[in-house]
């Protein structure tokens, strides 16, 4: 394990030297709060912020992308892209949710190249939480303020410099090929990292999770619970392509112009259409069978196929609803 | 504004225990400061948890459609629920719409109108109390609710003035300009349809977008593809939109789709003096035509 510290003012001179041989992506203010986006030299680092938007699942598994072509000659698969790049600034619990894809996409029987060529060739450098959001609750979800998980390094932001420990081999060789850029952390440094994170920790909302796969199963059937909670839903996508877990994605044949293309586009189950067969036939009629699917497929199901509840607490799905529904109270409901 | 949420109780305990609807539509506090959700109130005890503050921006007509439309597994007669609704004059605009649109029968929907104050942008909640109110509501021209069944009294805020200042400056542009910030706002888009379906006036059942014979668009996050989706829902709110601006509140990703649908709404009321929402009996400008009607909007905006 590596550690070392830098002045904020001088990560600068580490983004200069990944972009020699790669890309960086840090948090970026873009007019509408923090995102993750590509540092190019002009480029300010904005690291007051809660969480991105948008998780950074779309650096692994994009919104839509091509994934094969057609045309006369046949059928071709799109290569995948190669070259090193560093994302700065991932919160925990968002890292957290690479290491669930990861067990959906880089599975031992079937392995998605597109989605391990990405995790393969980014280091993602995580950044622990001092000021978390009241929507969330990681630390009732297997996560932390300064979760470790998914990461190939955690950065921790002491006063006015940034204290690193590696996490994975590739992070150690990271550290140790910029090693001339950081200075060893001072005791009072680490401890400090420590006392951030119990504090933060304490400022988190806590839901009740214990036994809720039980519970959930006990309520399976009960369609009344499922209508009650979904009669508020507008049925939009807001909380799956917001979630850093959810996964279910279309595959989908487009005509442009005389090439045929296959592309692979992120799906949500709380459109009316995510079951719709090719008859027309849909097994889920009413708003509450894709609620249901939506919480089992996270608490239940996936506990069952992977070992892991699929939710890392964000807040996302909490903050952004346009019917402002809670998934938190959700929990809390289907547990009494 | 206590005073106000004391009356709306006592209105909607007194519909629902006289039995003159069997649910009142209206606002419940959600789990974050700041915000309300939907509170469907079947009982009079229920009617308790209603609330009215300057947080019930969300537009409940959305829900309507939904509580109109014959349940899939019931055969034979149906009769359609009694609903009140807790409305401020855009949400009671969007009503009369969908019963122009026939999406609902007017006998079946009780409107209770709310004085409006205008609604605070919780994105805007640190700031000074006007400043802390909505684009949308700043722009409001009516805010005293008109054509309510129950008015609820109270004070309202004054109306704006001049509503459509940023889409006069748009249009000042030149049309690259124009085009280049609207491809701007629109390459932020995430394809979450929150904007559809936090619309009234969205309630097809089969949204254009998603239909596969033909496709009329791709499945992914393609500029085109977003742009397409866009246009398209715009053009449908031509000479329907009344400006509550939930596809706004609804958007994760904060794009600025007032402007658009604004000019819109501009573009109807000066060309075909049609105001959407305010009368059941006057003819939508799409259902009608007069041999004079302006065509500039084919040839050029501003331009006769």
């Amino acid at each position: 394990m590596a550690q070392g510290s830098i002045k904020k003012a001088d990560l600068g001179k580490l983004i200069e030297a990944v972009r020699r041989d790669g890309r960086f992506f840090g948090p970026i203010d873009q007019g509408d709060g923090a995102c993750l986006a590509e540092v190019t030299p002009d480029a300010v680092l904005k690291l007051d912020y809660a969480n991105f938007t948008l998780p950074p699942k779309r650096m692994f598994f994009p919104r839509s992308e091509v994934i094969a072509t057609h045309e006369a000659s046949g059928m071709a698969a799109v290569p995948v892209q190669e070259g090193q790049v560093v994302l700065f600034g991932v919160r925990p619990c968002d890292a957290l949710a690479l290491t669930y894809l990861d067990k959906v996409f880089v599975d031992k029987q079937f392995t998605d190249p597109y989605y391990r060529s990405r995790r393969e060739r980014t280091l993602v450098i995580s950044l622990a939480c001092r000021e978390p959001a009241a929507t969330c609750f990681c630390t009732s979800v297997h996560g932390a303020p300064d979760g470790r998980a998914g990461a190939d390094i955690l950065a921790v932001e002491v006063g006015e410099a940034l204290v690193l420990e590696s996490l994975t081999k590739a992070g150690e060789a990271f550290m140790t090929h910029h090693a001339k850029l950081f200075a060893s952390p001072t005791p009072a440094q680490r401890t400090a990292c420590d006392a951030q994170a119990s504090e933060a920790a304490k400022k988190v909302s806590a839901v009740p999770i214990d036994g809720l796969k039980a519970k959930l199963s006990g309520c399976a059937e009960n369609a009344g619970v499922w209508d009650d909670i979904a009669e508020r839903c507008l049925a939009c996508g807001v909380c799956t392509y917001l979630c850093p877990t959810c996964h279910c994605f279309g595959l989908y044949d487009e005509q442009v112009g005389q090439t045929m293309r296959r592309v692979r586009a992120q799906d949500a189950c709380t459109f009316p259409t995510f079951t719709q067969e090719a008859s027309g036939h849909n097994p889920r009629t009413r708003h509450g069978m894709r609620m249901r699917q939506r919480v089992m497929h996270k608490f239940c199901y996936a506990t069952e196929n992977f070992g892991d509840i699929f939710c890392v607490g964000c807040g996302r799905c909490v903050a952004s609803c346009p019917a402002h529904l809670d998934i938190r109270e959700t929990i809390t409901e289907v547990s009494q | 504004m206590r005073d106000v949420q004391d009356k709306l109780r006592a209105t909607a305990k007194d519909l629902l225990a006289s039995g003159k609807v069997e649910l009142v539509l209206g606002f419940e506090p959600a789990s974050l400061p700041m915000r309300t959700r939907a509170c469907f109130a079947r009982t009079a005890d229920a009617a308790e948890r209603l609330v009215w503050n300057e947080f019930c921006s969300q537009n409940l007509a959305a829900y309507l459609p939904r509580l109109f439309e014959k349940p899939a597994h019931i055969r034979g007669d149906w009769t359609p629920p009694k609903v009140a609704v807790v409305t401020k004059n855009c949400d009671a605009r969007s009503i009369i719409g969908l019963v122009k649109e026939h999406q609902l029968a007017r006998e079946n929907v009780v409107i209770i109108g709310m004085p409006c104050q205008g609604m605070v942008d919780p994105e805007k909640a640190a700031a000074t109390v006007d400043e802390r109110i909505a684009q949308a509501c700043l722009e409001c021209v009516s805010p005293s609710p008109i054509g309510a069944d129950i008015l609820i009294e109270g004070q309202s805020r004054p109306a704006a003035a001049d509503r459509f200042q940023r889409v006069k400056d748009f249009e000042a542009l030149t049309p690259a300009q124009r085009w280049d910030a609207f491809v701007k706002e629109i390459s932020k888009c995430t394809r979450c349809y929150a904007c559809r379906q936090a619309c009234p006036n969205c309630y097809c059942k089969s949204c254009f977008i998603e239909q596969s014979k033909p496709s009329w668009a791709g499945a992914g996050d393609d500029l085109a593809d977003l742009l397409l989706f866009h246009i398209g829902r715009m053009f449908h709110q031509a000479g329907r939109c009344v400006e509550c601006d939930a596809c706004v509140r609804a958007c994760p990703m904060g794009i600025d789709l007032r402007l658009f649908t604004q000019k819109l709404v501009k573009d109807v009321e000066e060309l075909f003096g049609y105001v959407p929402g305010v009368s059941l009996d006057d003819l939508p400008p799409l259902c009608t035509f007069q041999s004079d009607d302006s065509e500039c909007f084919v040839t050029g905006p501003g331009e006769e």
